[in-house]
């Protein structure tokens, strides 16, 4: 779904900071949104943590940078990191051309999957939270 | 109204002139903090691996030491000649912008205003810089570190050059000598604008209180403020940390060749790429989207002989996603052959992401 020039996909579960989450089985996808990696410009450097890292929602437990700003990437849910993009370490612009694609981030086993109800779903809620944001953020 | 805190503190340790802002940031306390090293170091962004940036035993063998910085950016030799503005302020504070290009422009107002004080006709160039007439004269990064956004940079009194091209970690003299020169051709200073006796004038005094006034402009009044226990005693703790060689040598990204960014638009490269023909290399700059001085050489079969000088010349000012294409062109002209050397090994030099 398509909110102001910002492509939002309706089944996909939104972290507040703008990480986007997607259920594969048992697993967790999960990457930067649309109107993450536009406000963060050319993504030059994702920091890629060892598998295995305990995260903590709600936490950093990864940085991103752009444009000489060095950013965070907060865990979604209470989980482990499974796997990680290592494509991103030579080619972080994934991120700005593919973020729902190949620039994907990480993969987490969720300690409990019940946690994703606690992410922005739905048309409804992603449009109120994402219009909320562009007022705050990108007017 | 609460006033934001200012530090005004002249020249402080090296080490101190990067601790305090993270120091603040991590108790969450908005701040801006002016300062100066008393002694020179090299500060390295958070990504960067030192010992593919830097040439380590020269800067141990002369005593500069290296500090990793939470900050993004690259590799920069700083002294007591370029004063600090670093603006600690909440993520939720209204006045922060998201939008990368936005916030560097609102807050490199004020840096701007006081070189334009000075008589130096300063302008923002996106994303982060400041220039005149295309040469950047002031640096900047930003850091999220705690719950707080930090903006840092400097304003440029004078600039080692030799200093700075020679603490990093290059192939070759021929390349320290191009990054020495693209340095000078696209990095001034106050006193290079205005020569050394107006520069006098504009003593770190003088220029500290002008950064104040302008950044009150949009932080608002300030309150003078001198280092208490609560910030010492976290400037120790970090102390401990990122002085530490874990700290430093903590693992970054890894690069493909070297690469010195000048400025942003302007790159100086060397890439090299064992393809089954031979061992390739590639020496050269990027500007604004092109290539420039392209120098290939290698210990590959080329006919004829002087095809590569063609190469050289079909690249020379062509823009840098047009790399594949000329490739491609150079292969269906006349009869070149590079044994064991296609088009995709070329492309390991001369890929930008």
């Amino acid at each position: 779904m398509q909110i102001q020039g910002y492509n939002m996909p309706d089944d996909l579960y939104y972290e507040e900071n703008h990480f986007w989450v997607r259920p594969e089985d048992e697993i967790l996808v999960m990457g930067m949104d649309d109107f993450a990696q536009t406000m963060a410009g050319e993504i030059v450097y994702v920091q890629l943590p060892e598998e295995g890292k305990k995260l903590k929602k709600g936490k950093r437990f990864a940085k991103i940078e752009s444009g000489k700003w060095l950013g965070k990437v907060y865990a979604p849910v209470n989980g482990e990191l499974v796997e990680v993009n290592e494509e991103l370490e030579t080619n972080p612009g994934l991120i700005n051309d593919d973020c729902y694609g190949k620039g994907w981030m990480f993969k987490i086993k969720p300690d409990d999957m019940a946690e994703l109800e606690d992410l922005i779903h739905g048309p409804e809620a992603i449009e109120k939270w994402l219009l909320a944001d562009i007022e705050r953020y990108a007017a | 109204m609460v006033k934001m805190k200012l530090y005004n503190l002249g020249k402080v340790p090296w080490y101190e002139s990067q601790l305090i802002y993270h120091a603040l940031a991590k108790l969450g306390q908005e701040a801006l903090v002016l300062l100066s090293p008393s002694t020179p170091y090299v500060c390295i962004g958070f990504h960067q691996n030192p010992a593919q940036e830097l040439d380590l035993e020269y800067c141990k063998a002369n005593a500069i030491p290296v500090f990793r910085r939470e900050v993004g950016g690259g590799a920069v030799y700083l002294d007591g000649d370029q004063l600090f503005f670093q603006l600690i302020l909440r993520k939720d504070n209204p006045i922060v912008p998201k939008k990368r290009g936005v916030f560097y422009k609102k807050f490199l107002s004020p840096v701007i205003n006081v070189y334009r004080r000075i008589g130096i006709h300063a302008e923002y160039r996106p994303i982060n810089d400041v220039v005149v007439k295309k040469r950047k004269i002031s640096g900047t990064g930003v850091g999220e570190i705690g719950d707080c956004i930090v903006f840092v940079g400097n304003v440029i009194r004078d600039f080692d050059y030799e200093m700075m091209e020679r603490v990093l970690r290059v192939p070759d003299e021929k390349f320290r000598d191009k990054i020495k020169k693209s340095l000078i051709d696209n990095l001034t200073t106050i006193r290079h604008e205005l020569g050394e006796k107006r520069a006098k004038q504009c003593d770190e005094k003088r220029l500290s209180q002008m950064l104040v006034e302008e950044f009150q402009k949009i932080i608002g009044p300030t309150e003078d403020m001198a280092m208490d226990d609560l910030l010492q005693n976290m400037v120790n703790d970090l102390k401990r940390i990122m002085l530490n060689d874990t700290w430093l040598h903590q693992k970054g990204k890894r690069k493909l060749g070297t690469e010195v960014k000048i400025r942003s638009g302007v790159k100086v490269l060397h890439r090299t790429h064992k393809a089954a023909g031979g061992l390739m290399r590639g020496d050269f700059e990027i500007r604004d989207g092109r290539f420039v001085n392209v120098s290939l050489s290698g210990d590959f079969f080329c006919f004829p002989s002087n095809g590569i000088n063609r190469l050289e010349e079909m690249l020379e000012g062509c823009k840098t996603d047009m790399a594949r294409r000329v490739i491609k062109e150079f292969y269906c002209k006349d009869d070149i052959e590079t044994l064991g050397i296609g088009v995709e090994d070329w492309m390991h030099i001369f890929e930008v992401n």
